[in-house]
């Protein structure tokens, strides 16, 4: 076979446009000047980690809208126009935003059918919503879904072969093996996952013999793509996801090329490849960053968004249960609130641990007693959070609730709301020293002794300045997943598919009624 | 695990990601202040990317 040759090219910002004019023209140019006439030119169109951001937003610390997928499916078609193309997916569609997630991903493939995607890797956040739904979004796509590294999962296949102009191409599909420690373990019960090193060198040579041009469509990451190229011989093009990052200038690392399209529909990756005389001659991509820029949109992707946005906010306007109380998210910042237990006691109970913790300012606003809706509940917890629990010593929780009480006088947003914990706390004493007592599940706290400890994965991480569950961390070792559950040193949960709001609203559903009460788990003592 | 941000250590959950380490690290509020987040080779990353052990990331 001859040599492939490599080439890069970049295109980004609003450049865009001219040098995508200039590449069309230079390609004309190259063919009309006779260059071989068994050239044949084919283009990957593929985006990543789109997560169901379906309408044009405004990214954190940015004031510019950028996105909206139908915005992206119209570059798609103008593309598509030029040469015979295909449009891949490298995983995590389905799950992310609210627009995605009131249907389980339902609007996603809907969304994939219309744009007439022609392959997909499972991502790990496709498994988010559990087995059996992950099963029945295969079974509606129109699309295979691919999956070579993962073992036991009805419908997924592990590459398959697409005629593109008389090119074959084979696409290989591998997902992050450490899938298992990134969604609930319920949702990868009797799952395999072997590394994707293992899947490609087991399919690959089948696949070559069958293909012209071989590519490997990744969910694994910008690094483990670099790995895979590294490591695995015979891959011409590998399109990844999983990290969110932006390749602007393509990697060659060995004969393989390595593209990702960012994140969220923020930008569509455009690869081109020239073939002829029995192997790749060229090899160029680019990004084209999306902005919505009106009367531009593919109008039967816009409406399918809009569609599906008229469902979510009916969704988000039904009763979803009761309260027989007002659910106080005022003062979350300055004392025990019946709504802060009420997430609190919802933190702890769905983690199964003994203590929850959360802080005051992941609760945003008051909920009045009667019918509540899930958008009351979209207010009170709007934000991007999921549970977390670990085990932390006695002394450990003690300097968490430290911290939680060291500028409580200011209302700060580290104020804690707890479960399963009672104590009392004396503002006249200086930070540092305001906990006089603590109780867990009713007996005295021990310093030496390990307590499950639920929280939200910001506290986790040490935000609102809190330190307890980073040392918990630090000193861990990482947790794996063995015969669907969770064991590890200190980390007992982690569910990173489910956002808080949405664990709040499945309680209320669940229950119907709530009627949580101030029950004098921390209590002002002294002056 | 444990990834870097500006060289810093941080010690994380597996599942975190770019944010968690951000949060951790202090940093995120830069993000406010038109400073972007990058892999070791230049590369700018999302929040929402995924993060693996010994990652180097860079604000700025």
């Amino acid at each position: 076979m001859q040599q492939p040759k490599r080439e890069k090219e970049r295109v980004h910002g609003t450049k865009a446009i001219l040098l995508r004019a200039l590449l069309v023209a230079l390609i004309t140019l190259t063919v009309a000047s006779g260059l071989s006439a068994e050239e044949k030119l084919i283009r990957i169109l593929h985006v990543n980690d789109f997560h169901g951001y379906a309408e044009p937003h405004k990214p954190f610390g940015s004031q510019v809208m950028v996105g909206g997928i139908a915005y992206l499916s119209s570059a798609v078609n103008r593309l598509r126009s030029e040469r015979p193309t295909l449009l891949l997916a490298a995983g995590d569609m389905i799950q992310g935003n609210t627009w995605a997630n009131f249907s389980k991903g339902e609007s996603v493939i809907e969304l994939m059918n219309a744009m007439k995607v022609d392959a997909m890797v499972i991502g790990n956040h496709e498994f988010d919503f559990g087995q059996d739904i992950l099963k029945k979004r295969i079974s509606e796509s129109t699309f295979p879904v691919l999956g070579a590294n993962v073992l036991g999962l009805e419908g997924l296949k592990p590459y398959v072969v697409k005629e593109v102009g008389d090119i074959r191409v084979g696409i290989l599909g591998v997902v992050a093996e450490d899938t298992p420690v990134l969604t609930h373990p319920n949702n990868v019960m009797s799952l395999k996952f072997v590394s994707a090193n293992e899947a490609a060198e087991r399919y690959l040579p089948e696949l070559r013999k069958a293909s012209d041009v071989v590519m490997v469509l990744s969910h694994v990451g910008h690094h483990g793509d670099r790995l895979l190229a590294e490591q695995v011989k015979g891959i011409d093009v590998i399109i990844g996801g999983h990290s969110h990052t932006k390749v602007v200038d393509p990697p060659v690392i060995g004969e393989t090329v390595i593209f990702q399209a960012w994140e969220h529909a923020k930008a569509l990756g455009v690869v081109d490849i020239s073939y002829g005389n029995g192997g790749i001659r060229k090899i160029k991509g680019y990004l084209e960053e999306v902005r919505p820029a009106e009367g531009t949109e593919d109008n039967a992707v816009q409406a399918i968004v809009l569609k599906y946005k008229g469902l979510v906010d009916a969704a988000l306007n039904q009763t979803i249960g009761e309260s027989e109380v007002d659910l106080d998210g005022e003062n979350v910042r300055r004392r025990e609130t019946n709504l802060g237990n009420l997430i609190g006691d919802i933190v702890r109970e769905v983690s199964g641990a003994e203590a929850g913790l959360i802080n005051g300012g992941a609760i945003r606003t008051s909920i009045v007693k009667g019918a509540l809706r899930a958008k009351d509940i979209y207010s009170a917890v709007p934000f991007d959070n999921y549970v977390v629990a670990v085990k932390l010593k006695g002394r450990q929780i003690q300097e968490a609730l430290e911290h939680g009480f060291s500028a409580a006088e200011k209302g700060a947003g580290a104020f804690p709301q707890v479960s399963g914990i009672e104590l009392k706390y004396d503002l006249s004493s200086p930070p540092g020293s305001r906990i006089k007592e603590v109780r867990i599940q009713g007996k005295q706290i021990e310093p030496e002794k390990e307590y499950s400890v639920a929280s939200i994965d910001f506290i986790a991480a040490g935000g609102d300045g809190y330190k307890a569950f980073g040392d918990a961390i630090r000193s861990s070792k990482d947790y794996s997943v063995i015969g669907g559950a969770m064991k590890g040193e200190r980390v007992v949960y982690s569910n990173p598919g489910m956002w808080l709001r949405d664990v709040v609203i499945e309680y209320i559903k669940f229950h119907k009624r709530v009627n949580p009460r101030i029950e004098g788990r921390m209590v002002p003592v002294g002056k | 695990m444990v990834v870097y941000v500006n060289d810093k250590p941080i010690h994380l959950l597996p599942g975190m990601k770019v944010r968690n380490a951000l949060i951790q690290a202090g940093l995120l509020g830069l993000l406010k202040e038109n400073r972007r987040v990058y892999d070791e080779w230049g590369n700018e990353m999302g929040l929402d990317g995924a993060l693996y052990e010994n990652m180097k990331m860079f604000v700025r």
